[in-house]
């Protein structure tokens, strides 16, 4: 793949810590984040937080660089008209209204009144906040607040959208409408980096992630290619059959270095393979074979960001 | 049994008894101030007053040339008056946060649902202050009248002037027991210990100008029962068995300090609470 | 990436002023402002009232005082000495510290717009609602307390100088006290001990360290007599020299203007990091 079709990383950082004292918040960090919707997920004190407001240009490296949209971030006021940002902190002029509020903000992006008394209505719209526009933001639910604080985020249309914690406080269905919308943006052309430390929220926005552990990235990528990546805990594959103990008899009877456990459930056998290629390979020639009976269902519990972030993390 | 049980175990050991929790209190909060450097900078630089006069002090017993620097009972009274500014400093320092900053982090819930009654919480936030207030007031002030002693090398001046160690004392108490209860019921109001210190700021010299203007309008001191600082002054004046200061009866300015005292308690009882009606 | 265009400095300045004047007026800090100069007010009411009905309060030493001694006497001891240093202290201090301490911070910052733009416009915000409050307070003192042996018009001239030099006290101070704030840990005990402290001890020595002040302009400034109602105002007056017009404006010029870039370069370049 030639470079021109590589794309260009929307963040970037090279060799970058960040310490407070003598504690250390990023250690020696070097991440490139693609274009797309990247979920940055790790425990609380992970360095999640820190790491996000490198990326915002609200703290300074102690070393390193980081730049984003191929442009250092620090003291770089213009580049705001591309980066949104929805913080994780509760915090509004409580007396304003959400109309007022947004509108005000977008201004500061040099909008005339008119200009910015629009752009506050689309963004208002596009989270689902427009009838709540002329109430004071301190009569907000929880719900709300969030919302408001993501309309004030992609306000100017940015190309990247840096998300803290968005669905903090959510309903399950605030959750849901917000989750589809990031998926929107995401397809319709934006850059998202959203950090939550609730793994199924970030597995239903994206499979691309960066996992973050005691200030320091564990890995980054796509969820199940990490997962393959990861060789010292074999993958767990369920096996639903007709016959599972027919199924377990032939694994044994024919070993091929591909299986290193098993157990039963009502109706399956659960294999550990530290070849999981080769034993899908196997399994799928012993279903069309027929010879073992029907063979209803083939899945990995264990292929997904739970066990990874389980696996690299504890 | 060969395999322990590694659950939860319930305290088994010795209670302290009931009512002693404000020590806690008291203890934690005078322990993260004697942490910082700057506070304790603060410190020496408010004794440092103690330092010159205790050099008055043993000049003057050395030198009879300059008897004249020797202290008499009024130098005392200029001793707690000289460090009425350091007072004001460690209170805005020491004072504004001791319960505004408890109830910015909500900690005001956490702690009145333990076994702990209002009083020993306000008790032992009371005692941060007052701790470091006394050490710059009243164990100064004793220590010069015992260096006094020492350098003199006899207890003439004490038992001639045997009235200083209540004086002293009560002196002392009433300067830092005003401050304190001020400056707890005012961070009892707010979220914000800024706000709280700019209150105190406002208090103190607000009523001080108000003072300042009536009396030069006047031409009489028998308004200085508006300025808290006056009132003080007066009372102490009189402790000290001197000419007072200004024209208001000192039993007017005594009434003053207590009702302010009396209002600082009411204020906390109403303020420092383990719920909180949101309408 | 081609850039839209950016508000210029002042124009950013002035939109975050749009943002946070009325969050600013409708504060806390506007009760305790209201009640620093509604005093002087209800004071003067009740003088008025006092001399009205005939009661000696305005006599000192057998002698009566006109109201424009006692409206030059309030200015003095009241605005330059009180009102004006605490005001600055109070909303100059915090001028980023409360965004900061609210939180709101980040939605500011993240914004395509200088950080020292915000303080600017913070401080347009602060210019604003002082000066709207505290210049009235002193009108209506002015109006209670000079026709009591005095006249309106002919102490005009007076008021229009105390107005005056009240509002650039109000910029100078303000923009010291937001050095103070964008520098230091606790800015409030630091201005407290540049207003009671520093000021008051540099103004009673002989000497060039009275110049290192605000106070030492800003009184050039005052057309009324200075009060000796304390021992240090004594001492002050003892060792009082004014510097002339064009120099004490050219200084307090040079302060507010020096000390508000200083404000806006230490925002630029501090990191502020929010409780968790």
């Amino acid at each position: 793949m030639d470079a021109a079709a590589i794309p260009a990383p929307i963040v970037a950082a090279e060799h970058v810590s960040k310490w407070y004292g003598q504690v250390i918040g990023l250690n020696d960090v070097s991440v490139v984040v693609p274009p797309g919707v990247t979920g940055l997920l790790g425990p609380n004190g992970a360095g999640k937080s820190t790491f996000m407001k490198l990326i915002t240009g609200q703290l300074k490296p102690s070393k390193g660089t980081i730049t984003v949209l191929g442009e250092p971030i620090w003291r770089n006021p213009k580049i705001y008209f591309h980066v949104g940002f929805c913080p994780e902190q509760d915090a509004f002029y409580e007396r304003m209204t959400g109309l007022e509020w947004v509108r005000a903000l977008v201004r500061l992006n040099g909008l005339t009144d008119k200009e910015a008394d629009e752009a506050a209505q689309r963004a208002l719209a596009a989270v689902d906040l427009m009838e709540a526009a002329g109430k004071k933001i301190g009569a907000y639910s929880k719900g709300m607040r969030q919302r408001v604080k993501m309309a004030q985020a992609l306000v100017h249309d940015p190309k990247l959208l840096i998300l803290d914690e968005p669905l903090s406080g959510m309903d399950p269905i605030g959750r849901r409408k917000t989750i589809r919308l990031i998926r929107e943006w995401g397809r319709a052309g934006k850059s998202i980096i959203v950090s939550s430390h609730i793994l199924h929220e970030i597995e239903s926005m994206t499979s691309n992630i960066l996992l973050i552990n005691n200030g320091r990235i564990l890995a980054e990528g796509d969820v199940h290619h990490i997962r393959d990546l990861i060789d010292t805990h074999p993958h767990t594959v369920y096996v639903r059959a007709q016959d599972p103990r027919r199924i377990a008899r032939e694994f044994l009877d024919n070993p091929e270095d591909d299986v290193r456990s098993m157990r039963f459930e009502p109706g399956a056998v659960v294999v550990e393979t530290g070849k999981p290629d080769a034993f899908y390979a196997r399994v799928t020639r012993m279903a069309a074979s027929g010879e073992f009976g029907t063979i209803d269902e083939v899945t990995s519990p264990d292929d997904n960001l739970q066990a990874v972030f389980q696996y690299l993390v504890k | 049994m060969p395999i322990h049980d590694q659950s939860y175990r319930h305290y088994g050991g010795l209670k302290a008894v009931a009512g002693r929790s404000w020590l806690v209190i008291a203890g934690a909060g005078i322990w993260t101030f004697l942490r910082r450097r700057v506070f304790m900078g603060l410190m020496l630089f408010a004794l440092a007053p103690f330092v010159v006069r205790a050099v008055q002090f043993w000049i003057s017993a050395n030198y009879p040339q300059v008897a004249v620097l020797g202290p008499s009972a009024e130098t005392f009274r200029q001793f707690l008056e000289q460090q009425s500014f350091f007072v004001f400093v460690i209170t805005v320092y020491v004072g504004a946060g001791l319960i505004a900053n408890d109830r910015r982090a909500n900690a005001l819930q956490i702690y009145l649902s333990k076994p702990l009654m209002r009083s020993e919480y306000i008790l032992g936030k009371l005692a941060v202050l007052f701790t470091f207030l006394i050490a710059i007031t009243l164990v100064p002030s004793l220590l010069l009248l015992m260096l006094k002693v020492m350098f003199d090398g006899s207890f003439a001046f004490l038992t001639n002037n045997l009235f200083l160690i209540p004086a002293i004392t009560i002196g002392a108490l009433l300067q830092v027991l005003l401050a304190s209860f001020t400056m707890l019921a005012l961070s009892s109001l707010s979220k914000s210990a800024r706000y709280v210190g700019i209150l105190y700021v406002g208090i103190t010299f607000f009523t001080n100008a108000i003072y300042g203007v009536l009396y030069l309008i006047t031409g009489s001191s028998r308004v200085s029962w508006i300025s808290i600082g006056a009132n003080l002054e007066q009372v102490v004046d009189v402790i000290f068995r001197l000419k007072p200061r200004y024209a208001t009866p000192w039993q007017v300015s005594l009434l003053v300090i207590l009702a302010l005292v009396a209002v600082s308690i009411s204020v906390l009882e109403r303020r420092v609470r383990g719920v909180e009606v949101v309408t | 990436m081609a850039d839209p265009k950016s508000p210029g400095y002042v124009s950013s300045a002035m939109r975050v002023f749009d943002l946070s004047v009325s969050e600013m007026l409708w504060s806390r800090r506007t009760i305790f402002m209201a009640l620093v100069v509604g005093a002087p007010v209800l004071i003067s009411m009740f003088l008025r009232l006092l001399d009205a009905l005939g009661a000696p309060v305005f006599r000192v030493n057998g002698m009566q005082m006109a109201g424009p001694a006692i409206f030059g006497l309030m200015i003095w001891v009241f605005y330059l000495r009180f009102t004006i240093p605490v005001l600055g202290v109070f909303y100059g201090t915090s001028l980023i510290a409360d965004e900061v301490e609210d939180k709101t911070i980040t939605y500011l910052f993240t914004r395509p717009i200088p950080k020292g733009a915000v303080l600017l416009g913070k401080y347009l915000a602060y210019m604003a609602c002082t000066v709207f409050v505290v210049l009235p307070s002193v009108v209506i003192v002015y109006l209670c307390i000079v026709p009591m042996r005095g006249s309106l018009g002919g102490s005009f001239i007076d008021l229009v100088k105390d107005l005056f030099l009240l509002a650039i006290g109000l910029a100078v101070y303000g923009a010291v006290f937001a050095v103070i704030g964008a520098r230091f840990k606790r800015p409030l005990l630091v201005g407290l001990i540049f207003i009671f402290g520093w000021e008051q001890m540099a103004l009673a020595f002989p000497g060039y360290l009275k110049k290192f002040t605000v106070a030492y302009y800003l009184q050039a400034l005052v057309p009324h007599a200075m009060p000796n109602d304390t021992v240090v105002s004594l001492i002050q007056g003892i060792f009082h020299e004014n510097p002339s017009l064009p120099e004490a404006l050219f200084w307090l010029s040079a302060i507010l203007l020096s000390f508000l870039w200083f404000a806006a370069v230490s925002v630029e370049r501090k990191e502020y990091v929010l409780e968790q």
